[in-house]
């Protein structure tokens, strides 16, 4: 009966919209990394990040253009906002070096997803949240992943 | 410790890992459409910086495409993880399932690249997939 029941719950699982936009989401950030293995080899970083750049604003207008061309002026909220985006640049021009360094695909792309180690210890530190057991495993195992990749 | 590409890589680490706590700061004040909306500007505001050396089109345009193509993926990578999370999805189970990405790379990346890793590779590899999905699985940070 449990079983059943947890069947059940699949297939809804599999009906739902947040979980396609999840796989696909997926999908994108692979099409990422393997778009900016491609790109690199033949590219600088900060070329690869100049052109690429194109591409994010066109995607940003399109979504704003979505929302009738609101947008939400709060002035902390803008800060915080483009702060990020100088963030993301800046860590998409280190990945582009990473992988024009001529190192694995593989091992590359894995060393690089293991950023959330850092959201966490910057959360416990900065903004004082708690970290739950698993993601005290979750940072021994980013830790040994570190190590062992490094060798 | 001594190639470039973990340098490097460390920087993606600290740079990305500090955007969590920026996003999450961002998104208590704004919604997450705006705040996308805006990192597009800070996007661009290190282009002045970037331009140097040859003119985009002395590269090929294979090699643009891939750079154009890779900021669309950015952004749409972005957007449908912000749908999947107002869709409904909880960000304990979006996330983690999100940040199965590197496991696509390592399935495609020999065919792709005619690249192999080392046994001590694909254990490195292994161990950096159980910290992402355990981390994530407890946390409301994406890198977009």
């Amino acid at each position: 009966m449990y079983r059943l029941a947890n069947i059940g719950q699949r297939v809804t699982t599999l009906k739902q919209k947040w979980f396609w936009y999840s796989i696909t989401s997926a999908f994108c950030w692979a099409g990422f990394a393997i778009s900016a293995r491609y790109g690199s080899t033949e590219l600088p970083a900060n070329m690869m990040q100049f052109v690429a750049a194109f591409g994010f604003v066109a995607f940003g207008i399109v979504l704003l253009a979505t929302r009738g061309f609101r947008l939400e002026l709060n002035k902390r909220g803008a800060v915080y906002g483009t702060i990020a985006g100088v963030l993301l640049a800046a860590g998409g021009l280190a990945l582009y070096a990473a992988y024009r360094g001529g190192s694995n695909t593989a091992v590359v792309t894995t060393a690089t997803s293991l950023y959330p180690m850092f959201t966490v210890l910057l959360a416990v530190i900065f903004l004082h949240e708690r970290i739950t057991f698993r993601q005290s495993i979750g940072m021994l195992f980013a830790v040994a992943a570190i190590v062992i990749l490094s060798l | 410790m001594h190639a470039p590409w973990l340098w490097f890589s460390l920087l993606v680490l600290l740079s990305w890992g500090t955007l969590g706590v920026v996003q999450k700061l961002t998104t208590n004040i704004i919604s997450a459409e705006s705040a996308l909306i805006w990192s597009v500007i800070g996007f661009i505001c290190l282009q002045p910086l970037l331009y140097g050396g040859p003119a985009p089109f002395h590269y090929t345009s294979g090699a643009l495409g891939w750079a154009l193509l890779n900021g669309v993926f950015n952004g749409l990578g972005a957007w449908t993880l912000m749908a999947a999370m107002s869709a409904g999805g909880k960000a304990s189970l979006v996330l983690p399932i999100t940040a199965m990405y590197p496991l696509l790379v390592v399935l495609v990346a020999p065919a792709l690249f005619h690249e192999s890793i080392s046994r001590l590779q694909a254990v490195g590899v292994a161990c950096a997939l159980i910290s992402v999905v355990l981390i994530s699985s407890d946390s409301a940070h994406g890198h977009s």
